[in-house]
């Protein structure tokens, strides 16, 4: 092969024996060409044949139903293009549901985060009975979100309700957690954390766990004490994880059904739509108008929601963690 | 009267001889002059057929199922009801949207019916002479299609009366026994709210009514097209002649607010108040008195009075439907039939207290003869029945009744339970509602 390839100027013979090469090779090896070649792709496709499937067709499918007339019962109708979009944007009750979801999003998932990172943190110290902590964080998960709703709709029960006769009881007025705007989202966002607190804490334990311990050994003859050593070995460390659980958070978080729906008896978002998130309104739209061609419009904006406020996240995320690390090598390098 | 009485006497009986002619379970089922009918409904009595019947909360069809299955050994019931009634409506419009056929038979509530006759082709044709006369025929136009093609049997109904607490009109000052708070309440809606306003000066603590939304309710059924035009089905909910706009106005007036006890219905806080002194009356369809009586298992002071402001009204009541396209249609038509003959209606009466639909039902001895021991021992079927008899209409329904109605009841939760909004503001933000329709 060499041999050949080193007269360049003999350009037609070299054209030849490339030509002819091919054919020497046996089937058996060009089968163990593909092999190698195209192997991987086929173990991992039944992923993405299901995602084709189940994910992307939706995807475009609910685009295509946008831009029609599209009714519940009676199905496709006229191409409207554009115009499910333009009378959704216009609509006052998709931006109430776009303020209540992001309002929501913020209460359930910021506190979330932060008291899963500082559960987990005491988890991982060295605690008596560790596993029976460990479980009992993942309790309230296990229960079914319908379940929950019930319970804190109870709770939260404007006369009724026990958070309110405590509150009366204390001498203040009681919260109307249902008719404000504001004492509604939190109400809803501590059923959300109530169930997905724990769950991150263990994402979080596991990651933890995974920080090596002479790290932290290292920081003890420093001198860094528990805070210090949280803050600058622990969160630094822990960077992808964090990344990864505020990106899922940002997604489950942003798509926020079952609480609001459970939390009256109408299931509406409340008389005034106080508490009726984009997933409710899109519900509303295609089940209770029968107007799927606008519950597809706002799904897509949902979508475009969710991308955006990801995107914002991870860039933000990654700063924050960054910075961290870069303090961190500093102070390595100092120290040695 | 005499005449009614005899004819109610005669479908009573010819129904009868029908539920025994057809319980006998004979080759030769009905005498009906439908060859298509008798044909088929012959045919399939040997061989073995499995019928999925889907309903929701409580229809009461339990021993039913197993009586009928004894009668005719060759069918299958399968019992497949829905945990809420909002599923079982997304399930019924699921199986329309995609012209798929789960069940044999299919109920659904009569607010759903006009979504339903929007899509009649889907359901079987369930006319026969036999039936012709067993419902009123506000009944069996709620499940009558534009072209007379009737595709619901009806089942229950809602004859509505009013509720109250004898303690709490005692306390008032005013009458509590049965008869005399049905005189005192019987009239027109001002009467009611006029006897509201002496209640509430007598200062018990205690509001003269539940809900703002709740009276609309019965306010709005006693309208003959509250939101649409029954002709070309357009909204005139928010024209200048609404008929819907004076109930609202009337509802959220300083006068009428200020009798109610700010509640939601269905909320948290309406469940816990039945129990407590939180207000004297509510309008009470046959099916609600179960409910006053799973929220309030202990208190001894309610009552029922046979009365109902503004003049006789339905509220509620359900229909079972045959999708044409399953595989026992003629099967599943016969035990439809079974299942709303008067016969098998006035049993669940009894036995589950669903009030029914079928005028010989409703004047049967043992519909009549039910007292209720909860209520200090009220004959509720007696006073329900004379509650249905003089019912004539049903408010027209048109295609975007539901979410109208949803839009409206939003309205009355703003000015009454949360307070956010007063009687105009409100308005308006249910005009956008509408608006937002179409």
């Amino acid at each position: 092969m060499t041999s050949t390839e080193t007269p360049p100027a003999a350009g037609p013979t070299a054209s030849d024996e490339r030509d002819r090469q091919p054919r020497r090779v046996g089937f058996s090896q060009t089968l163990g060409r593909w092999d190698v070649k195209f192997s991987p792709y086929l173990y991992i496709s039944p992923f993405f044949i299901l995602f084709v499937v189940v994910g992307l067709f939706p995807l475009l499918y609910t685009g295509y139903v946008s831009i029609h007339q599209w009714d519940l019962l009676k199905g496709q109708g006229d191409f409207v293009g554009f115009e499910n979009f333009s009378t959704v944007l216009q609509a006052p009750i998709f931006w109430k549901s776009v303020r209540n979801t992001i309002s929501i999003f913020l209460l359930s998932s910021v506190p979330q985060v932060i008291t899963a990172l500082i559960i987990a943190a005491v988890l991982d110290a060295n605690l008596r009975a560790k596993t029976f902590w460990r479980m009992g964080v993942l309790v309230p998960y296990v229960v079914a979100p319908v379940a929950v709703a019930l319970i804190f709709g109870q709770m939260f029960a404007d006369q009724s309700g026990i958070i309110n006769q405590i509150l009366r009881n204390l001498g203040f007025a009681g919260i109307g957690w249902h008719s404000e705007v504001l004492p509604s989202h939190i109400a809803i966002a501590s059923m959300v954390n109530f169930r997905w607190t724990g769950y991150n804490t263990l994402i979080f334990l596991a990651a933890m766990q995974a920080v090596p311990r002479d790290i932290y050994e290292a920081a003890l003859i420093d001198g860094a004490n528990r805070v210090r050593q949280f803050f600058s070995i622990t969160i630094p460390m822990l960077r992808p994880t964090i990344i990864f659980v505020i990106i899922t958070s940002t997604i489950g978080g942003l798509q926020i059904f079952d609480e609001p729906r459970m939390f009256d008896q109408f299931g509406r978002g409340g008389a005034d739509q106080q508490y009726l998130t984009v997933t409710n309104y899109i519900y509303q739209l295609g089940w209770t108008n029968k107007n799927f061609g606008r519950a597809a419009a706002v799904a897509w904006l949902l979508f475009l929601l969710i991308l955006a406020i990801s995107v914002v996240n991870y860039l933000i995320t990654r700063r924050i963690a960054s910075e961290g690390g870069a303090k961190q090598k500093k102070r390595k390098k100092v120290s040695a | 009267m005499r005449k009614t009485t005899r004819k109610f006497l005669a479908v009573t009986a010819g129904v009868a001889s029908i539920a025994l002619l057809a319980s006998a379970c004979s080759s030769s089922d009905e005498p009906s002059d439908n060859t298509s009918d008798t044909t088929s409904s012959s045919a399939p009595a040997d061989e073995p057929v499995t019928l999925k019947v889907a309903t929701f909360n409580e229809f009461g069809y339990a021993d039913l199922y197993k009586e009928y299955m004894t009668l005719h050994p060759n069918v299958t019931i399968v019992d497949d009801k829905a945990d809420t009634s909002d599923n079982a409506r997304a399930a019924v419009q699921n199986s329309i949207a995609t012209n798929t056929v789960t069940d044999d038979i299919v109920a659904a509530d009569g607010d759903w019916m006009p979504e339903l006759i929007a899509s009649s082709d889907f359901f079987a044709d369930l006319g026969s002479d036999s039936i012709k006369d067993r419902w009123p025929t506000w009944k069996t136009d709620m499940g009558t299609d534009s072209a007379g093609k009737l595709i619901g049997y009806g089942t229950d109904s809602g004859p509505e009366a009013v509720c109250y607490r004898k303690d709490l009109f005692e306390k008032a000052g005013l009458p509590s026994d049965r008869a005399d708070v049905a005189k005192l309440l019987d009239g027109s809606w001002d009467n009611y709210f006029t006897v509201g306003q002496q209640f509430m000066d007598a200062k018990t603590g205690a509001a003269w009514f539940d809900s703002i939304g709740a009276l609309s309710q019965g306010m709005i059924n006693q309208l003959e097209a509250p939101f649409e035009d029954p002709a070309t089905d357009e909204i005139t909910v928010l024209n200048p002649d609404s008929k819907a706009k004076p109930v609202y106005d009337l509802l959220t007036s300083d006068k009428v607010l200020g009798q109610s006890a700010h509640l939601g219905q269905w909320s948290q806080d309406w469940t816990d108040a039945f129990k407590g002194d939180k207000f004297a009356t509510m309008l009470c369809p046959p099916w609600m008195t179960q409910i006053i009586a799973g929220n309030a298992p202990d208190q001894t002071n309610w009552d029922v009075a046979d009365a109902m402001p503004g003049g006789a009204s339905n509220w509620g009541g359900s229909f079972l439907l045959v999708p044409s396209g399953g595989k026992n249609v003629e099967a599943a038509k016969a035990l439809a039939d079974w299942l709303t003959d008067p016969v098998q209606a006035a049993k669940v009466f009894v036995q589950y207290g669903n009030f029914p639909s079928q005028t010989a039902a409703t004047t049967d001895a043992s519909v009549t003869g039910k007292t209720d021991d909860y209520f200090g021992g009220a004959p509720t079927g007696q006073i329900f029945s004379n509650r249905f008899a003089p019912i004539a209409q049903q408010p027209f329904r048109g295609s975007h009744y539901f979410p109208i109605n949803q839009a409206l009841s939003d309205a009355y939760t703003r000015v009454d339970v949360d307070k956010t909004d007063d009687s105009a503001s409100s308005w308006k933000k249910f005009e956008q509602a509408v608006k937002d329709l179409s």
